[in-house]
């Protein structure tokens, strides 16, 4: 078992490394460096003293291995749009809005999805199960912006209930909380039917109802501990995933968060801010997916005991 | 004095355990096998005997982990797949799960003339023919060439293996008990082809199979396997009448017996068991000198071509 | 040679009415599912639409008509009104179809041209090569697609190939997986061992073999790229690197319909409508597709 841990934690590391790899190559393959584009073009000497001094003319594989050494420090540099301060500082309170309204949204959308597949299962092949399905399945098949736009469109514009776009007070986060609880809701209550459904088939089910056990004790005590498996072990990616779902989220809401940040950030070709998010984002996913990965062989007895994930 | 038609010498096949570590798998332990000219040898022996591994180490559908295998007299044993091609034409093989045997997305004519395509005989206006002409000689109508194989029973995707297995002139025919997943009255059915067509075209046949009652009626000598061993062989009649091994005995044993009166009890032996009942031979009994002085258990040479595994005493 | 028969049996004729292939009884699963075909129908609606473009609109997409009429509401003149540059809004949210499913298919095609021979290959080799296939198929699994899809689209500056290829790039995998889990399943077979009995090569037990009998996972894995490579476009084109202006992009028209959302709703509405709609067609399809080829993925 141990064997495997380590297996899958190098293997992970070296898919890392490759992806940073990858991705510092791309960034510096953007012609143009944060001072080609605009207003006022820099005397070339000017520009060759900059660039110098941000570490920008020396060799790749150079400024490579700086990096990633700072990274180690969470140093990830300054960012240009804002060099009053460093990047870990721009993140350490960008990372708030995103976490608090992301978080909001997997936290309500889980259970309620879970409900949702447990009902449909529950009922299955009626109307309640074909409601239900079809709202999972229009949770995930409708891109978030495109949920985003129906929510302004319904709730801010039509109804005028509740306020569109903002920061501040907790009553303009409900939108962009619903809109993040969307994909969640949708994925859990497909894994929670299927999860249900191939446990009612399995045989220790009937046996148990043979022995007279009540519906609802069937239900609650068996087999909801034998559904939870996959649930668990897809509970990290899914919040990795609410990271790549902030950036339309909070550009439509206009919340100042990471989300926002990135898409600035390549707008305005701001290497250090673009790398760190990356980077960060990418770490998350891959350690979501190691652990993940970890757990369920830890929960599925027929891997713990092989040691192999074969 | 013309080479048999197959040969296994010293044949072994070691599997190595899963997720490494140390102790690996003996399937199959230094067998000595011969396939005369149109003959029929079977290879008997329960699950877990090592005797369909045997089989596909012969037909290089697995790597040797040591040993010899000679087909007609030539020694394939490490042809690469170039070199190894014009041998296959000359030995085929039919296996037992018969739907599994064929491509379910192709009809039963392209199935019967792909070996033609592969060897590249013949145009594709003749291998049709040809297909025709084999689905016919294994008992089937030729207008059976456009169907598919789910359209058929058991018995019938087994013709049409054999006539796969038969249509490149094969010589040697390794059969992995071709009738264990078929009805008692299709088994004799698909057995009374192998025999007509054995003694229509010539044909050397390997037939693996844990049934002896089909063995007693098709072959002409029975190799007796346990745990990757060969523990006895001899002429069929031999095996039936005067086995000598604990554990050829215990498989006799188990054969159902349709006369209720006949009925004896079946012995059931452990693997313990029958290591402690290894026959013990004398040296005077034996045909031919032991091959060693050891007393573990080997292959002695008793008389009428019947070898049994046994220690040598005196 | 001599005709031989089996003993006591004649030469067995065909008696039994032709039975009926699995496929057969695929297609039976797969229309007992309305949603699948009801999304399969408006599929085929969307894509006739967009083909025939030119024959159901009046005017062109990028023709600025109608400036004095900017921002109209729907009317019988202009079923989506217009837009803000003077253009009837019912071309452009039409010629957008050509533009989003034409990506979706390039994409997905694309994705199967790559993700089928890696996967059958990683299937029946094993292997090494089979480890590396799978390195690099985590590689693309671990990296968020969104982002990555950014930062690709910036440095080629969108355009319409690019996007295709960027699609292509994350759509191929799960071809990929698809195709391999069914040739490693089939790989083991007799058949398999047989055609390897007959000295056929690995190229021919690939492509005669195993690739034909991966049919199923091969349809669905392309029905499956199609809306993943919209969204992406989609995507892509909100956020301004997608499909540039003045093609019509749906993606890019809910961007600019957003600016004017709360008063002139159509111009987010429409571009809205359209894409969910299409999106969940294709992905009701590509789900009932793959239901009713192996109804023991689902619990159903």
């Amino acid at each position: 078992m141990l064997n495997f841990i380590i297996r899958r934690t190098l293997s992970m590391l070296v898919t890392f490394v490759v992806v940073s790899v990858v991705i510092f190559l791309m960034m510096h393959s953007i012609t143009g460096g944060p001072f080609d584009g605009n207003e006022m073009p820099l005397p070339d000497n000017i520009r060759a003293r900059l660039m110098a001094q941000l570490g920008l003319d020396q060799p790749l594989y150079v400024q490579y291995l700086k990096y990633m050494w700072g990274v180690l420090h969470f140093d990830f540099g300054v960012p240009y749009q804002s060099p009053g301060e460093t990047v870990m500082g721009l993140v350490a309170h960008a990372w708030v809005p995103s976490l608090i309204l992301g978080g909001s949204g997997l936290i309500i959308g889980a259970p309620i999805g879970i409900l949702l597949g447990m009902t449909a299962a529950l009922n299955r092949n009626s109307w309640i199960d074909y409601v239900a399905s079809a709202i999972a399945t229009l949770g995930l098949t409708i891109p978030v912006f495109v949920i985003s736009t129906l929510l302004i469109l319904v709730f801010a514009v039509w109804l005028q209930w509740l306020p569109a776009s903002g920061w501040g007070e907790p009553k303009r986060w409900v939108l962009p909380i619903l809109a993040y609880a969307a994909v969640p809701m949708a994925s859990y209550a497909r894994y929670a039917r299927s999860a249900v459904l191939d446990t009612l088939n399995k045989p220790f089910v009937t046996v148990l109802r043979a022995k007279g056990l009540s519906e609802r004790k069937i239900i609650f005590q068996h087999v909801l501990r034998n559904s939870a498996i996959p649930m668990v072990t897809i509970f990290l990616p899914m919040f990795v995933g609410i990271a790549t779902g902030s950036i339309f989220v909070e550009e439509m809401f206009r919340v100042p968060g990471l989300g926002a940040y990135f898409v600035s950030s390549i707008d305005k070709r701001d290497y250090p801010l673009e790398m760190a998010l990356m980077l960060m984002i990418t770490m998350l996913f891959c350690i979501s997916y190691l652990v993940s990965d970890i757990l369920y062989a830890l929960l599925n007895p027929r891997i713990r005991i092989d040691g192999s994930a074969r | 004095m013309t080479a048999p038609a197959l040969e296994l010498r010293q044949v072994s096949k070691s599997f190595a355990k899963r997720g490494g570590g140390p102790g690996a798998l003996l399937a199959v332990d230094r067998v000595n096998l011969v396939l005369p000219r149109n003959k029929v040898v079977a290879l008997v022996g329960e699950s877990g005997s090592g005797k369909t591994t045997t089989g596909l180490l012969a037909l290089r559908l697995l790597a040797t982990t040591g040993g010899q295998i000679l087909l007609d007299g030539t020694d394939i044993t490490n042809l690469g797949p170039k070199e190894m091609k014009p041998h296959r034409k000359q030995m085929q093989v039919v296996f037992q799960d018969s739907y599994a045997s064929l491509d379910p997305m192709m009809t039963l004519g392209e199935i019967i003339a792909e070996p033609l395509g592969i060897h590249a005989i013949g145009t594709p206006a003749e291998r049709r023919d040809q297909a025709r002409r084999w689905l016919e000689k294994v008992g089937l109508d030729a207008s059976y060439a456009t169907r598919y194989p789910h359209e058929l029973s058991g018995g019938q995707r087994q013709r049409i293996s054999v006539a796969r297995a038969l249509i490149l002139g094969a010589s040697v025919l390794v059969a992995d008990e071709p009738t264990s997943a078929l009805d008692v009255s299709v088994k004799a059915q698909i057995v009374n082809l192998l025999q007509d067509l054995q003694a229509d075209i010539g044909l050397s046949m390997l037939f693996i199979s844990h049934d002896l009652s089909v063995v007693r009626s098709l072959a002409d000598e029975v190799v007796v396997m346990l745990r990757g061993r060969v523990v006895e062989h001899a002429p069929t009649d031999r095996i039936f009448a005067e086995a000598k091994h604990p554990y050829t005995r215990a498989l006799l044993d188990a054969v159902p017996v349709v006369d209720p009166k006949a009925r004896r009890r079946r012995t059931f032996l452990t693997a313990d068991e029958i290591a402690a009942r290894t026959p013990r031979v004398s040296a005077a009994d034996c045909e031919r000198p032991p091959l060693s002085d050891t007393a573990d258990p080997q292959l002695v040479a008793l008389a009428g071509s019947h070898f049994v595994e046994a220690i040598v005493t005196g | 040679m001599t005709e031989i028969s089996s003993a006591g049996v004649a030469l067995a004729t065909p008696d039994q009415p032709k039975q009926h292939s699995p496929l057969w009884y695929a297609w039976r699963r797969f229309t007992a599912n309305k949603a699948a075909v009801g999304g399969g129908i408006v599929l085929v609606i969307l894509i006739l639409m967009a083909i025939f473009a030119p024959l159901i609109v009046t005017s062109g997409p990028n023709d600025q008509a109608f400036l004095t009429q900017s921002l109209a509401f729907p009317s019988p003149q202009h079923w989506f009104g217009v837009d803000d540059l003077g253009r009837d809004f019912f071309a452009r949210i039409v010629y957008g179809a050509q533009v989003s499913l034409g990506i979706g298919f390039s994409a997905a095609v694309c994705s199967l041209l790559i993700g089928l021979p890696l996967g059958a290959m990683a299937g029946y080799l094993g292997g090494r090569f089979d480890w590396i296939i799978m390195r690099i198929v985590e590689l693309f699994s671990v990296v968020p697609p969104l982002l990555a899809a950014l930062l690709l689209a910036s440095v080629t500056r969108g355009g319409l190939w690019a996007i295709v290829l960027i699609a292509a790039l994350f759509g191929w995998k799960d071809v990929c997986i698809l195709v391999r889990a069914q040739v490693k399943a089939f790989r083991e077979k007799e058949f398999i061992m047989a055609a390897q009995a007959l000295g056929a090569s690995p190229w021919h037990i690939i492509f005669r073999h195993l690739i034909p009998n991966a049919v199923s996972p091969i349809i669905v894995g392309f029905v499956l790229a199609i809306p993943l490579a919209m969204m992406l476009e989609a995507s892509l084109s909100f956020l301004g690197i997608g499909v540039q202006p003045p093609t019509p992009s749906w993606g890019q028209m809910i961007n600019v319909g957003m600016n004017f959302m709360f008063f002139y709703w159509h111009m987010a509405a429409f571009p809205t409508l359209a894409l969910a709609i299409t999106i969940l067609s294709a992905s009701l399809l590509g789900d009932g597709l793959r239901d009713a080829f192996d109804p023991t993925l689902k619990g159903r």
